[in-house]
């Protein structure tokens, strides 16, 4: 596996707290990676430190095989970050334009508008947009160089549903085409959704990482659900080892397992009359609040 | 030099875009100088000159002096707020072309204004100026404003853009009425006068206006403008730098 970035004991303090605190992290070329964690995880942090716009207190960052934030880099890295108002004046084409004029190998314009699907809007002037065609356009600048390597920060806020989508498709086609791409995300299902590699972060370290699949396993939580004719009550099934919490969902019980082989056996040599039982994995977000040790509810 | 280009012409349609431009660096001062002209008489004699071509170099360098400061420093400020700045730098556009080409699209900006704002006052009135003359002025003028983009410079530094448009419209009203652009700096009380002669906005007018009387400009034109503007720019760029450094 080719490694696209590396970081080693990573700090980043401000003042006295530590918003990155002793991470060492990899990211893969030409993969999807979500940087995953709730607000305050030190996401954005680590980003810009990898983009060289912060400095780290101590600790190393190589990017593409070079030392984060120098010159050549820039040529070479693409990069979308948060709560960035568009530049009064310019139209849409012009902006694209200003942005190609700084890469030595730029895509055309007319790929960036594709990209942005902001043809009809070329002529507009960026700062008219809507909230989610701006962050189109500022993905479309982002790839302007035709970058190795793409860094997002919470890219799809402000878009709906379906700019959604579309974004995903673009993301995966890039990926499909060898660029690596990283995304920092506080939405679990996007990240289960598109990531090949999610990396979770809370505050400031790495407390997890792997495919979505490992995560969900790795935080070994299953539920199993059922019907009963019996009345049965809560603490009975508390009472089975491996058994975390019971919910009723309607007519049916759901228990949230550990050892869902273990705890199987004993529903079906009760006397309780379960039937229609169905397991399933965790989702991510319970998969995420077990390794955090966020307690749920 | 393609990206240098390229960011000059984008600066340059910001700027005379910007409505802010159009109505504060040219027509508030023509509505000024045509106001005044036919309030004062645009004939009646002024240092060694006629009202009407006196009162054109003052509007003329109140009109630069506007732009530079909100065109250049509150939009500077703007853009460090709004990310624009950050975002910059995470492609490979450099810090001096990027200030760079802000300085040649506001050089360019600049010499359009006087180029207009001289027009309209030749076809307005006759003044006897020779070819000369205009050309030396509107040099003076146009090369002057260097030193009030480096004022500019030091507002953007400011971190509250809200502030810095207060700042930048107070330090311009000052600079404007002390230093005898809105009326003449005789017409002023004394201790206005004593001040406003050390303003580098009356020394960027008076240099003009000596060469309207047929003289140059003073000794003290070139030296106080010049150290505005150094030490402005030094400031400015100290201020930055040890920003950047945290």
């Amino acid at each position: 596996m080719a490694i696209a970035i590396q970081g080693k004991q990573v700090v980043k303090r401000y003042g006295g707290a530590a918003a990155v605190d002793h991470m060492d992290f990899t990211f893969e070329q030409g993969k999807i990676t979500a940087l995953l964690g709730p607000n305050g995880a030190g996401k954005t942090t680590a980003i810009s430190m990898i983009l060289g716009l912060v400095r780290p207190t101590s600790g190393e960052i190589a990017v593409l095989g070079e030392p984060a934030g120098t010159a050549s880099l820039r040529q070479r890295v693409g990069a979308m970050m948060q709560d960035v108002k568009a530049p009064d004046g310019l139209r849409v084409a012009e902006l694209l334009q200003l942005f190609r004029s700084y890469y030595a190998n730029p895509l055309s314009l007319e790929q960036l508008l594709d990209i942005a699907g902001l043809h009809k809007e070329a002529k507009k002037r960026a700062t008219s947009l809507s909230g989610g065609q701006r962050r189109r356009l500022a993905f479309a600048q982002c790839l302007a160089g035709n970058p190795e390597l793409i860094l997002l920060d919470e890219p799809t806020v402000a878009m709906d549903v379906e700019a959604r989508e579309r974004f995903w498709d673009t993301i995966r086609a890039l990926a499909a085409k060898g660029r690596t791409i990283i995304l920092t995300t506080h939405d679990l299902s996007e990240a289960d959704a598109v990531a090949d590699h999610i990396i979770m972060m809370a505050a400031g370290k790495v407390v997890a990482e792997g495919t979505p699949q490992e995560l969900k396993a790795k935080s070994a939580l299953r539920t199993i659900t059922f019907r009963t004719n019996r009345m049965v009550v809560d603490e009975q099934f508390m009472s089975i080892p491996g058994v975390n919490k019971v919910e009723r969902v309607g007519e049916r019980v759901r228990l949230h397992v550990h050892h869902p082989d273990h705890v199987l056996t004993v529903l079906v040599q009760s006397e309780w009359g379960a039937s229609d039982i169905e397991v399933t994995q965790a989702k991510l977000e319970d998969a995420f609040r077990a390794l955090t040790g966020h307690k749920r509810g | 030099m393609n990206m240098f280009i390229t960011q000059t012409k984008a600066e340059c349609l910001r700027i005379v875009r910007s409505p802010f431009f159009i109505l504060f660096s040219i027509f508030m001062p023509l509505c000024f100088y045509f106001l005044f002209a036919s309030l004062n008489g645009a004939s009646t004699e002024i240092a060694s000159t006629q009202y009407a071509s006196f009162s054109l170099m003052s509007m003329t360098a109140f009109s630069l002096i506007g732009t530079a400061m909100s065109q250049f420093g509150i939009r500077l400020s703007f853009e460090r707020r709004d990310g624009w700045v950050s975002l910059l730098k995470l492609t490979p556009l450099t810090p001096a072309v990027w200030i760079g080409s802000k300085m040649v699209a506001h050089m360019a900006v600049h010499l359009l204004t006087i180029a207009v704002i001289f027009s309209a006052g030749s076809i307005v009135y006759d003044l006897d100026l020779s070819l000369g003359q205009w050309l030396v002025c509107g040099l003076w003028l146009w090369v002057g404003s260097l030193s009030f983009l480096a004022v500019g410079s030091l507002l953007g530094t400011i971190k509250n853009a809200e502030a810095a448009v207060a700042v930048a419209n107070l330090l311009l009203m000052g600079l404007a009425i002390m230093g005898g652009l809105w009326m003449p700096l005789h017409t002023l009380p004394m201790w206005m006068q004593k001040i406003g002669e050390w303003l580098p906005s009356y020394r960027y007018a008076h240099g003009a206006w000596n060469m309207l009387g047929g003289s140059s400009p003073a000794m003290l034109d070139w030296l106080i403008l010049l150290t505005a503007g150094l030490l402005f720019m030094i400031v400015s760029g100290y201020l930055l730098n040890r920003r950047e450094a945290v």
